[in-house]
C-alpha cells in the first residue's frame, strides 16, 4: 500500500509540471496586453509601459519567461508576484484558506443532507415522499447558483437582519467566523446535494436488490443492520467517487458564490487574474488545484479499499 | 485620470452582471444598532486597490480613496468648485510659470517628524523619473526638467531630478514650469502630488513594498496595521491625533471594506453592516430611492461618456455636417432614463456641469432632433453603413445598442456594433488599420478644471502622447487653449477655455452623449456624507448618528 502512494506520488510530478506549461501558454495566448490592461480605459505613458514590460519580462520570448518562472519555483519556492509586486504565495495562502473553509462546509453539508435525503428516499422508493425529494432534487439542479445565492442572501441575510435585527447570517466577508459559510456553503453544496441525493438512491436501490441482501436479511439480521451494514456501505463506493471529485470543483469553480458573498477566494481569485492575465498568479493558482485533485483522487482510491476489502493495492 | 474604477470591481460586477435587477424594493426600517466597549468604525465600501499603496502611482479609484484619507493634499476644492490651501499655506505666482507654494506650519508626518518642502520634492522627483515607472509621471509633464528625467520610450534619462523644483527653505517649494499654465493650483489636489517621507524608501531609492503596505501620510487618518493586499478584506484606520486639519466630531475610527460586486456591497448597506456606498449598481438605483430614502444621493460627476470619431483613420467623417447629424439622431433623455436608470445625465456640452466653466444647452447639436439629422446626414452624403466599436468588459453594451438603435430607425442607415474584449483593443485597431468606426469613449477628470476636458482629449499634442484618440487637431483651438493657459487670472483664463469649448461645439470632433451622476448612499448610522469634487468622501464633516 505504501508503496503503491509513493508511486502515485511519483506519478503526479509529470502531471504538476505539464500543467503548468500548459497554463503558462494558455494565458500568454490570450488576446491582448496585460499592462496597458493597469491603465483601463487610457493609453499608459509609452516609456512605463515598456519599463513596466522589462521588468516583468513580458518583452521575452515565451520559453524563456516559462524558465525563469519555473526555475524560481524549483530553486528558490518563490512562485513570483502579480502585477501589483505582491507576492502569489501570500495571495494564494490567504485565498486558499477562504476556500478551504468554504469548500468544506460545502462537502459536509452535501455528504449529510444528500445522503440522508438518498437514503431516506430509497427507503420509500415509489412512495409519495420519494417522488417528491426527487422533483425537490431537480428543481436544485434546474436553478442556477446565481439565482440561489442572491435569493438566499437578499432574504436570510438582509431581511432577515432587518426584521429581527440579529446578525445570523452574514450578508458577505469572513468577519463572522464559521457563520460566514453557512450560506454561501449552502448554495454551493446545493447543486452537490442534488447529485448526491439521486445517486445515493439509486445505488442504494441497486445494492438493496442483490443476492447477499437478501441472505443477510433470510439470516434474520436486524433490517438497521442489514441497510447499515450490508446495503450503505456496498453502495457508498459510488458515493465517495462523487464526493472526492467534487472537492476539487468546489474549490476552484466557486467564483460566483466568492463574488455574491464577497468571500476572498480562489476562485475569484483566479477569475480577477486570468481578467488581468497576471500569469504567475493562474499558475500558481491552478497548480495547486491539480495538486488537490490528484491528492483527493488518491484519498479516494485509499477509501476504496476501506470500504471494500477485496480490493488491494500493490 | 480615473476612469479605471478598480479592475477587481469591473470584473466582479461584469460577472454578476446576469443578474440585472435582482435587489432592491421593501422599505428598511433601520435595523439594529451595534453595541460594544470598542468603537465601530465608519465602514465604507471600496474596490480592491490595483497596486499597493503609494500615492504616486495610484491612477485609479479605490487606492485613491483609501490614500485620501491618509494624506492631506495640498489643495482642497470649495463649494464654488475653485481651489483652496489645505496643507498649503498659500500658492501664488505672478506669470502662471513660476509657482511659490508656502506649506502650512505644523502639519506632521504620522511618525511625528515635520512635513518640509523636501518632502514633496522628493515624491514628485521619484514620480516623474522614467524607470520608476510610476502610473502618475505625466502629471508632472508641465515641469521644467521633466524631458531630462522622463524622455520617453528607449531613451535613458539625463538627469534623477526636475530642475524647475527647487526647495528654497524647510516650508518653500518653487516650481517652475516650462510654459505658464493657469490652472496648475488646480492640479495639486490629486493624490500624484502627495508629499512622500523620507522613511518611503529604500536603500535602493525606491519606495518599500512596507511602505506600500502602511502608508506614512500627513492627514487625517492613519494605519492602524499593514494592508496586506489580497489577503485583508479590510483596511483599519484611526484619526492621526496630531493632525492639525478639521476633524470629525464625534467618531476616530474608519474602515475601508473590500468587495469584488457592488450587489453585494448594496446588499451589506442595507443590512446594515456598510455605512457609505459610493458606486451603487445601476440595478439597485430604483430600489435604492425607496429603500434609502434621503439616504439615497445623487450628484453630478465629472466623467464624460462620447461616441468617439477616428477624425485621423477615416476621412468619410471629415464634414463635421455628419458628426452633427448623428449626434442629433441619438436620443440622450431616453437612453439616460431607461439605459442608465438615470444614473446618467443627457450631455449639453463638452464641459462637464460639476466644473467651473459648463454652460447648460450650449451644444446644440446635442439636442434630439430626428427629421433635422435626416435632413442633413443625406444632404451631407454621410456614409450608409457605420460601426460603433465598445469595449465589452465594462457594461457598454447596452447604450451602445441603444444608440445603434437611434440611428438606424433616423438616419435610415446600417449600423452594427463591435464589442472589443478591453477599451485598448479598440486603439490597437485603430493604429493597425484593421478598424475604421466610430468608438465608444469615457473620460474622467485629472484636476477638475474645465482644461481637462480639452488640451487632453484634443489637443494636438495629445495625439502622440496624450488621450487623442481620435487624432482631432485645429490650430484655432490649440492656440485658445494656449491663451487660456497663459492667462494669469482666472475668470480670464475660462473665457478662453469656453472660446475653444465653442469649437468643439461647432465642429464635433467627439460626440458627447452622457454626463456621469455620482449615486450613493449611506446607513441611518451616519449623516453628513458628501462627496468632493474628485469623488471622495470629506471624512470630517460626517457625524455619527
Amino acid at each position: 500500500m505504501g508503496r503503491y502512494v509513493i508511486r502515485r506520488l511519483i506519478q503526479a510530478i509529470p502531471v504538476l509540471l505539464g500543467a503548468t506549461l500548459l497554463i503558462f501558454v494558455i494565458v500568454f495566448a490570450l488576446p491582448g496586453d496585460p499592462i496597458a490592461a493597469l491603465f483601463g480605459d487610457k493609453r499608459p505613458d509609452p516609456a512605463v509601459a515598456e519599463v513596466l514590460r522589462e521588468q516583468y519580462h513580458l518583452n521575452d520570448p515565451l520559453l524563456l519567461q516559462y524558465w525563469y518562472y519555473i526555475s524560481g519555483v524549483l530553486f528558490r519556492g518563490d512562485f513570483g508576484v502579480n502585477f501589483a509586486d505582491v507576492p502569489v504565495s501570500q495571495l494564494m495562502a490567504g485565498k486558499f484558506q477562504v476556500t478551504l473553509n468554504l469548500a468544506v462546509t460545502a462537502l459536509v453539508m452535501e455528504a449529510v443532507i444528500g445522503v440522508g435525503l438518498g437514503l431516506f428516499a430509497a427507503l420509500r422508493r415509489g412512495k409519495a415522499s420519494d417522488t417528491m425529494i426527487l422533483a425537490a432534487t431537480l428543481l436544485l439542479i434546474s436553478v442556477p447558483t446565481l439565482v440561489t445565492g442572491f435569493v438566499l442572501q437578499l432574504v436570510l441575510g438582509v431581511k432577515l437582519k432587518q426584521w429581527t435585527g440579529a446578525d445570523i447570517f452574514p450578508v458577505a466577508g469572513v468577519f463572522a467566523g464559521w457563520r460566514s459559510y453557512l450560506l454561501p456553503g449552502f448554495v454551493l453544496a446545493g447543486l452537490g446535494v442534488a447529485y448526491l441525493t439521486r445517486l445515493t438512491r439509486t445505488s442504494l436501490v441497486e445494492t438493496l436488490r442483490a443476492d447477499f441482501i437478501r441472505t443477510a436479511t433470510a439470516k434474520g439480521l436486524s433490517r438497521r443492520r442489514v441497510i447499515g451494514r450490508h446495503g450503505l456501505r456496498n453502495a457508498l463506493i459510488p458515493m465517495v467517487t462523487y464526493l472526492g471529485a467534487d472537492l476539487g470543483n468546489l474549490m476552484g469553480g466557486a467564483v460566483i458564490t466568492e463574488t455574491i458573498f464577497n468571500l476572498p477566494g480562489i476562485g475569484n481569485q483566479l477569475f480577477q487574474s486570468v481578467y488581468l492575465r497576471e500569469q504567475p498568479v493562474v499558475v500558481g493558482i491552478v497548480t495547486v488545484l491539480v495538486l488537490i485533485y490528484i491528492l483527493a483522487n488518491l484519498v479516494v482510491d485509499m477509501l476504496y479499499a476501506v470500504l471494500d476489502p477485496r480490493i488491494r493495492y500493490e | 485620470m480615473r476612469v479605471t474604477k478598480g479592475a477587481q470591481i469591473v470584473a466582479g460586477t461584469a460577472l454578476l452582471a446576469l443578474a440585472v435587477a435582482a435587489c432592491g424594493g421593501g422599505a428598511s426600517d433601520g435595523g439594529g444598532t451595534a453595541a460594544g466597549g470598542s468603537e465601530t468604525p465608519v465602514r465604507m465600501e471600496i474596490g480592491e486597490p490595483q497596486e499597493l499603496l503609494v500615492p504616486q502611482n495610484t491612477t485609479e479609484t479605490e487606492g485613491s480613496e483609501v490614500l485620501a484619507a491618509v494624506f492631506s493634499p495640498l489643495v482642497g476644492y470649495d463649494e464654488n468648485k475653485q481651489p483652496v490651501e489645505e496643507a498649503a499655506e498659500s500658492i501664488t505666482t505672478s506669470d502662471s510659470k513660476v509657482w511659490t507654494i508656502k506649506l502650512k506650519p505644523g502639519y506632521t508626518w504620522h511618525d511625528g517628524t515635520p512635513v518640509t518642502a523636501e518632502d514633496y520634492k522628493r515624491a514628485w522627483d521619484f514620480a516623474a523619473y522614467q524607470d520608476n515607472a510610476m502610473s502618475s509621471s505625466y502629471f508632472f509633464g508641465r515641469v521644467d526638467g521633466y524631458n531630462d528625467v522622463h524622455p520617453g520610450e528607449g531613451k535613458t534619462p539625463t538627469a534623477k531630478e526636475m530642475k524647475g523644483l527647487k526647495v528654497v527653505d524647510d516650508n518653500t517649494l518653487e516650481v517652475t514650469l516650462s510654459a505658464p499654465f493657469s490652472q496648475f493650483k488646480t492640479m495639486l489636489g490629486y493624490t500624484a502630488f502627495y508629499p512622500l517621507p523620507k522613511s518611503a524608501f529604500g536603500p535602493d531609492g525606491k519606495v518599500t513594498q512596507e511602505y506600500g503596505e502602511k502608508p506614512i501620510g500627513q492627514g487625517l487618518f492613519k494605519l492602524d496595521k499593514p494592508y496586506k493586499k489580497g489577503t485583508d478584506q479590510t483596511i483599519e484606520l484611526s484619526v492621526y491625533d496630531k493632525f492639525t486639519g478639521a476633524k470629525p466630531k464625534n467618531w476616530t475610527k474608519l474602515q475601508f471594506k473590500v468587495y469584488t460586486s457592488s450587489e453585494t456591497a448594496y446588499n451589506d448597506l442595507q443590512a446594515e453592516n456598510l455605512d457609505i456606498h459610493d458606486s451603487l449598481p445601476a440595478s439597485a438605483i430604483a430600489g435604492a430611492k425607496a429603500a434609502l430614502g434621503d439616504r439615497y444621493h445623487d450628484e453630478p460627476d465629472a466623467s464624460v461618456g462620447y461616441i468617439g470619431v477616428p477624425l485621423k483613420y477615416n476621412p468619410e467623417f471629415n464634414n463635421p455636417d455628419i458628426r452633427k447629424a448623428i449626434s442629433m439622431a441619438i436620443d440622450r433623455k431616453t437612453i439616460t432614463e431607461t439605459v442608465f436608470s438615470g444614473t446618467r445625465a443627457p450631455a449639453d456640452d463638452f464641459i462637464n456641469p460639476a466644473i467651473p466653466g459648463y454652460r447648460q444647452g450650449a451644444c446644440d447639436a446635442c439636442t434630439y432632433n430626428p427629421a433635422e439629422a435626416k435632413k442633413l446626414y443625406e444632404s451631407a452624403k454621410g456614409p450608409k453603413t457605420l460601426e460603433l466599436g465598445y469595449n465589452a468588459d465594462g457594461g457598454h453594451k447596452e447604450w451602445i445598442e441603444a444608440v445603434a438603435n437611434n440611428l438606424r430607425a433616423n438616419l435610415g442607415i446600417e449600423v452594427s456594433p463591435k464589442p472589443f474584449e478591453k477599451f485598448q483593443g479598440i486603439l490597437d485597431a485603430l493604429d493597425a488599420k484593421e478598424y475604421k468606426g466610430l468608438f465608444r469613449m469615457g473620460w474622467s477628470i485629472d484636476y477638475p478644471s474645465p482644461e481637462n476636458y480639452l488640451t487632453p482629449i484634443f489637443g494636438t499634442g495629445a495625439i502622440e502622447t496624450g488621450s487623442n484618440y481620435g487624432g482631432y487637431s485645429n490650430k484655432e483651438f490649440d492656440a485658445l487653449v494656449a491663451k487660456g493657459d497663459q492667462a494669469t487670472d482666472p475668470a480670464e483664463g475660462l473665457k478662453f477655455y469656453q472660446q475653444a469649448d465653442d469649437i468643439l461645439i461647432k465642429e464635433l470632433p467627439y460626440i458627447p452623449v452622457y454626463f456621469y451622476r455620482s449615486n450613493f448612499g449611506n446607513s441611518t448610522k451616519v449623516k453628513n456624507v458628501k462627496l468632493n469634487l474628485l469623488n471622495q468622501v470629506e471624512w470630517a464633516d460626517i457625524e455619527k448618528a
